[in-house]
């Protein structure tokens, strides 16, 4: 089944074409990988897609339903859900209380009778280090990531988007972040992930997606993406 | 040592206290208020004219903070909305002959109106930029009082009926600490409800508030109307207890002055500005009735102190007492502060 797909999706800053025309599909179950060089658009495409900053043209269908340009709290609610890449969740906030905002707004009414108790879940399953009552704006980057990633499950989302979720991580810590988005996928959730790390996108995605200068240079099975003469070329040059 | 009936009453008056947005201590500060006027020296009327404004500022810096802390944006015009709704109360008073009670009321609905516009006007707009806006507003809204000769007699002021018929202002007193604090509680209310969580999230990261469901729009434009409607309701009261309105109340340095009141009161706190108001704005008069040869040294003072506060104390008044008063070692004294604590 489809989750998603774009076609030609395009965004234009001014005169700047940041993203050129990006057909893409994303099918249940799949762990993508988005990967580029700095600056080719790929935040820019996630941001598109989920509504943040909605597209100059082309289309996003959700599930076969069009939701191009919908507002993020839309796409939210139609279980679309998002991490940042620089995770700043609600800094004043306890980690207890970001996750239950996405908790009560997130969901249908009436479809999660214990947002508490749904919250803590989510902490859990995200292997949350510190204690649920920390404010957010005490945690370091690390620690913020994953109350970034607990807010974004909280929603109940279908598919995931995650935007260097795994920068700046040691190498333990890398092992436990493919542990938990092994377990993300197991819930039958379908990931686009921007990531650098190569380790981490050998190990965990099915699929890349290549872009650069917002074009779409490559497509398709993760070993033959990344040995495709362009996508290394893009990065390395000539 | 303590018998089962005691324990269960104890409950119930902590229940009924909670409930009501009380801590023990809170409620001995309301109790004493409502005694001030009975005791010297605070029973001569012109006190009483002086606590009647420092009760009018207290629920302002109240209805002010619910906006600036909780979804972080700045109401400039806060005493040009407060004037809109004191104008419509008054002028339905003389023009249609309704009881000041009620057009009060209504002075809350056009302040609302006034809000509602403004809330949705500056719904793209961010921090400073919707603060510069309400400003701006507050700004036309003065110039057309003053312009308007023909319907608000302009600066030479509108004579409005009081709301009581005495020349006593003890009444006016016990009415002003019963708008605080209802005023106190309604926004506590909503506040501790979902819709709390939906202002916090959006003031401090509207991406993510958004992506995690929360249509900012409807929980902005509602803070703002909200707000807005409580100024109109004060500006209502100030207008029917001085029986004098003039477009001076609109000033941008009266709104400096709500906006003292509830920094150094502490941000997001709600019950700090109210807390703060009493003490600080009747120094502030007693400085300007004994220096009145130094006109605008309160504002002076004002200043220093919010610049002061600013420095050292960011969080204001209620974030000291939070930090350094709220936790003693005492276990009776730790009620008295802080009420029965809810267990996580």
């Amino acid at each position: 089944m489809i989750v998603l797909e774009t076609q030609n999706l395009t965004k234009k800053f001014g005169g700047l074409t940041a993203v050129n025309a990006v057909s893409m599909t994303i099918n249940q179950g799949d762990i993508v990988g988005l990967i580029g060089p700095n600056g080719a658009g790929k935040t820019t495409l996630i941001n598109a897609i989920s509504g943040l900053n909605p597209p100059t043209s082309g289309t996003v269908e959700m599930f076969g339903k069009e939701t191009t340009g919908l507002t993020p709290e839309k796409m939210c609610r139609l279980g679309l859900s998002r991490t940042f890449q620089i995770p700043s969740p609600f800094p004043k906030m306890t980690a207890m209380e970001s996750v239950m905002t996405a908790t009560i707004f997130g969901n249908p009414a009436g479809k999660i009778t214990d947002p508490v108790a749904h919250s803590r879940e989510m902490l859990e399953f995200v292997e949350f280090p510190m204690n649920e009552t920390v404010v957010a704006e005490q945690l370091n980057t690390v620690q913020l990531k994953r109350l970034d990633l607990a807010r974004a499950l909280a929603s109940s989302p279908k598919l995931l988007f995650m935007d260097e979720l795994a920068s700046g991580l040691s190498e333990g810590e890398l092992k436990d972040i493919m542990r938990i988005i092994d377990k993300i996928s197991k819930k039958g959730i379908s990931i686009l992930m921007i990531e650098h790390i190569m380790q981490l996108i050998m190990a965990v995605c099915n699929r890349l997606l290549c872009i650069q200068f917002g074009t779409k240079i490559a497509e398709g099975p993760t070993q033959e993406v990344a040995n495709d003469p362009k996508v290394t070329k893009a990065y390395l040059g000539e | 040592m303590d018998t089962t009936t005691n324990d269960l009453n104890m409950n119930l008056f902590d229940r009924v206290l909670d409930k009501l947005c009380l801590t023990p201590i809170g409620l001995a500060g309301l109790i004493l208020l409502l005694l001030l006027p009975f005791i010297p020296p605070f029973n001569q009327e012109y006190m009483l004219r002086w606590l009647i404004y420092c009760g009018f500022v207290a629920a302002m810096s109240v209805g002010f903070d619910f906006t600036a802390g909780y979804i972080n944006i700045v109401n400039f015009g806060y005493m040009a909305v407060a004037g809109t709704g004191g104008y419509t109360s008054a002028l339905l008073v003389i023009n249609a002959g309704l009881s000041p009670w009620i057009a009060m009321l209504a002075g809350g609905v056009s302040s609302a109106v006034l809000g509602l516009i403004i809330g949705m006007i500056s719904l793209r707009l961010r921090g400073i930029f919707a603060a510069c806006l309400s400003w701006f507003f507050g700004l036309a809204v003065m110039g057309l009082a003053t312009k308007m000769v023909w319907l608000t007699r302009g600066p030479m002021g509108l004579r409005t009926p009081r709301l009581f018929e005495t020349e006593s202002n003890f009444p006016f007193y016990f009415l002003i600490i019963i708008l605080v604090y209802l005023i106190y509680l309604i926004c506590k209310w909503v506040v501790r409800s979902k819709m709390g969580l939906a202002f916090q999230a959006i003031a401090q990261n509207m991406d993510a508030a958004r992506t995690s469901g929360i249509n900012p729009v409807f929980y902005r434009v509602f803070n703002f109307t909200m707000s807005c409607a409580i100024a109109g309701v004060l500006g209502g009261f100030y207008a029917h207890f001085y029986g004098i309105l003039t477009p001076d109340m609109m000033h941008t340095s009266k709104t400096v002055e709500i906006l003292a009141v509830a920094y150094i009161g502490g941000r997001g706190s709600l019950w700090g500005g109210a807390v703060v108001a009493f003490p600080f704005i009747f120094l502030m008069e007693i400085v300007r009735s004994t220096l009145s040869h130094l006109p605008g040294l309160n504002l002076v003072i004002y200043a220093l102190v919010l610049i002061l506060v600013m420095i050292y104390y960011p969080g204001g008044f209620s974030y000291f007492y939070d930090t350094h008063i709220r936790q003693p070692k005492n276990r009776a004294l730790r009620y008295f502060l802080n009420g029965r604590e809810a267990k996580a």
